[in-house]
Order: structure tokens, then C-alpha cells, then sequence
């Protein structure tokens, strides 16, 4: 067996990041053929980095096998090293995964409850042992916390609201005809006012898992657009999307009415400079200036926002 | 940008994909004299009389599966930029499905980067100066 990967030799330069993968022969050869199993096994997986199309892969094997990205051949190493001359690349320790992307061994609740636990209460350690061939867990995680929770916070405001729906209706009824509003935040109201009944709520908390599917992969898009201009992109999208799907655990607050949702966005964009700065591996700025970019605009524009609400609402109001 | 040979999409790229279809369809379904999609008349010009960088996106996804590309540009050169890379997505991940064993690389090394920067400075620019009554 294979020695340990921490006994591995280093790249120059690199601590911690181990030495070569080459390219085994040519791809037109062996493209179509199926991954040939290894000479060796690993003691734990490693990352292994694609000298051909640099992307990052998690093998638990040594040996020939194609890389899953761009489908070319290449050797993870083992001892004897690879041949002189091969391509060189990165090994790096893989990571053990966190506890919802090992949900199968610690059971669906348990894996869930601990995913959340670390990630407001030890979010670096959480995003430290992500894997990034794991997307699907990780969207899954995204998707269940924020739409259980997003559900359960519009079911539990429409029944807390209830006693106030003539109220309601009153003030959207006057702020829809008021021309300050736009025209789309006008049709809006009137929806409000008139889509207050208990099929109402449920129908829209069931759509909520698509809005947050939505949401989700707009957020790390834009995110992963702006480290990339900002070239703090280290790891490509996977990255990025692992870091976005975690920091949605404080979307539980969503289930607290009003300012559940407050403190659930701001503590979701310092989770994601957290998650960020460790899944890319970049320093602390490069992460607050990837994450905080797109809200500063987002920031401008809310504030902005407010204050034509605010306008709005004191004209409807009939006040000065 | 280049052209390399790929396996199977990820699922982040078949995600991206539908959501990127999602939007075409949206734009395609919506009427061009819609009202506008914004909760809020733009905060930024109202405030400013300039554009904000998202200004005229929506119509230039509208006029973009429409077909009427110099209509797109128009209303904005990243709004029609963002639908073409939207469509290409969407159709190059439907044939990466099927079996097609490309992909292109896309590398972000510096100049590619301030080409980026400029590009949005100069849509900005475009946006405001066309839009100036």
C-alpha cells in the first residue's frame, strides 16, 4: 500500500501541496477506453489537479484514469514517482466532506443539524472540509434549509398578519394608486391586497424551493463574476457555489417574523466572505472585496429604494 | 478562449443552463411595452438622471430572442451580451448532454480582467449617453 498522502513529496514552494500528475499517453488512444484501475490505492482521497485543463478532481486512486472534467489521460502519482518530464501538478489533501455531504453515514437529521450547527457557529471549519465534487449535496442543503424555513416564516406571518388584512388592504389599496410607485410594484399591491388567503400563502411557500434554486445560483453567479474580475476566482465556480450554499444556513431565520430576514441576509453575506476565503483560498480582503462588491451596489440601490418607499408612503399618507 | 474536449456537464452547468433558458423564455413571453419589471422606477436615475448598470437589461433580453439584436444593443450592450452567453450556454450544455464532447475554456488572466472592467465602464458610458435626454 501506498504511502500516506502527508508523506508525500511537497511542491516546492507549496507546503502541503503534493507533487505531480502526468499525462499517460495520448488522448485520441485512450479517450474512449474505460478508466484503467489502478496500480495503487491511497490510504485517504486526494485532490488532484489536471495538468491538461487545470481543473480539480477527488480520486481515492493512484494510477492512469481520465480526468473527469476534460476526459484526458493522466497518472496520479505514486511510488516510484512518475516519469522525468510528465507535466507537473498539484495533489492536495482532500477533505473529509461535512457532515450533510456524509449525511449517509450519520443519518439525514443528524448530518443536517451539525451542517447547520458548524456553519453559524464554526463556519471556517464547515467550509474547510467541503468537497467540491459534492455540488449536488450542497444545493440540496441550500435548497431545503432556506425553503423549509422561507415557507414556514410566510405561513406563520400570513397567520400572525390575519387579524390585520382589512388594514392591509386599506394602505395597499392606497399606495397602488399612487403615482410615485412604479408600475410593477403597483400590480404588486393590488395582488397583495387581494392574494391574502390561506391557498395564497401555502401556494407561494410551495414554490419556494424554485425561487431558492433560482436565487441561489444567481447569487453565486454574480459572486463568482466578481472575484473573478477581481481575479480572486482560485478555484473555479465549485468554490464559489459551496461557499453561496452554506452561508444560506442563516436563512433558518426566515421562519422569525420581520427582523428574522434582516439578520438572516447580513449574517449570510459574512458567511459567505467566510466561505469565500477559505474555499478559494484566498486572503481575508480578496474574500470581503469578492462578497461585499455586488452588495455595495445592491446596498446603494436598497438605500435608494427605501427612500423612494418612504416618499411613497408619506404622500399616501396625505403628510407634507 | 479555447476549445477543449470535455466529459459530461457538471451539475452546476446543467443548473445554470436551466435558469439561463428560464430567463430566455421569460423574456420571450414577455411583451416588449410591458410595464417595467422593477419594483421601483430605477432609485439611481430617479435620484441622478443617470442609468444604473442593470438599466435596459430587461428589453434587451426581450429584443435579443427576438431576434432584433440592433434593438438589444441599443438598450444595452451587456443586457444583450448576458443573453447571447445565456442562449450559447443553455444550447452548448444541451449538446454537451447529448454527447458532444467539447467545451470551450475561458481564462480570466489579467487583460482578460480590465477587458471585462472596461467593457462594463464603457456599457455604462453607452447606456447613460443614449438614455440622456
Amino acid at each position: 500500500m501506498a504511502a500516506p498522502v502527508s508523506r508525500r513529496r511537497t511542491t516546492p514552494g507549496s507546503p502541503g501541496c503534493l507533487a505531480e500528475v502526468a499525462i499517460a499517453q495520448s488522448p485520441r488512444k485512450r479517450l474512449f477506453r474505460p478508466i484503467r484501475l489502478l496500480l495503487d490505492v491511497l490510504e485517504s482521497a486526494v485532490l488532484a489537479r489536471c495538468p491538461s485543463c487545470h481543473s480539480t478532481f477527488s480520486t481515492e486512486q493512484t494510477g492512469r484514469q481520465l480526468c473527469p472534467a476534460c476526459a484526458k489521460p493522466l497518472v496520479v502519482p505514486e511510488p516510484p514517482p512518475a516519469p522525468l518530464g510528465a507535466p507537473a501538478a498539484e495533489l492536495l489533501s482532500e477533505p473529509s466532506g461535512t457532515p450533510w455531504e456524509r449525511r449517509k453515514e450519520l443519518g439525514f437529521w443528524t448530518a443536517w443539524g451539525q451542517t447547520l450547527q458548524q456553519a453559524l457557529l464554526e463556519p471556517g471549519r464547515l467550509f474547510a472540509s467541503a468537497r467540491l465534487d459534492k455540488g449536488a449535496a450542497q444545493l440540496g442543503f441550500a435548497v431545503l434549509t432556506t425553503s423549509m424555513f422561507w415557507a414556514a416564516g410566510q405561513i406563520v406571518e400570513g397567520l400572525l398578519l390575519r387579524g390585520q388584512t382589512e388594514r392591509m388592504r386599506r394602505l395597499f389599496a392606497t399606495l397602488s394608486q399612487n403615482p410615485d410607485v412604479a408600475p410593477m410594484l403597483q400590480r404588486v399591491l393590488e395582488m397583495q391586497s387581494q392574494a391574502s388567503s390561506t391557498g395564497a400563502v401555502v401556494a407561494l411557500a410551495a414554490l419556494t424551493p424554485a425561487f431558492t434554486f433560482v436565487m441561489l445560483y444567481l447569487n453565486a453567479g454574480v459572486t463568482h463574476a466578481v472575484a473573478a474580475l477581481l481575479g480572486q476566482a482560485k478555484r473555479g465556480f465549485p468554490a464559489t457555489f459551496a461557499a453561496c450554499a452554506y452561508a444560506s444556513a442563516p436563512l433558518v431565520l426566515l421562519a422569525v417574523p420581520a427582523c428574522g430576514s434582516i439578520v438572516g441576509v447580513v449574517w449570510l453575506i459574512f458567511l459567505t466572505g467566510i466561505g469565500m476565503k477559505v474555499t478559494h483560498r484566498i486572503s481575508t480582503g480578496g474574500a470581503a472585496a469578492a462578497v461585499l462588491a455586488p452588495y455595495l451596489v445592491l446596498c446603494c440601490v436598497t438605500f435608494l429604494a427605501m427612500g423612494a418607499l418612504a416618499v411613497a408612503l408619506r404622500n399616501a399618507m396625505g403628510r407634507p | 478562449m479555447s476549445i477543449e474536449r470535455a466529459g459530461q456537464p457538471s451539475i452546476h452547468a446543467v443548473a445554470l443552463a436551466g435558469i439561463s433558458a428560464l430567463l430566455l423564455l421569460v423574456a420571450a413571453m414577455l411583451p416588449v411595452d410591458a410595464p417595467l419589471l422593477a419594483l421601483f422606477a430605477c432609485p439611481l436615475r430617479a435620484a441622478t438622471g443617470l442609468p444604473c448598470l442593470g438599466c435596459g437589461c430587461t428589453h434587451a433580453f426581450q429584443f435579443a430572442v427576438r431576434g432584433q439584436l440592433v434593438a438589444a444593443v441599443s438598450s444595452s450592450p451587456l443586457g444583450t451580451a448576458l443573453a447571447l452567453a445565456s442562449a450559447g450556454h443553455a444550447g452548448w450544455t444541451a449538446l454537451r448532454l447529448a454527447g458532444f464532447p467539447y467545451a470551450p475554456k475561458i481564462g480570466a488572466g489579467v487583460r482578460t480582467r480590465w477587458a471585462c472592467a472596461l467593457a462594463l465602464a464603457a456599457n455604462w458610458i453607452f447606456v447613460a449617453v443614449r438614455n440622456h435626454p
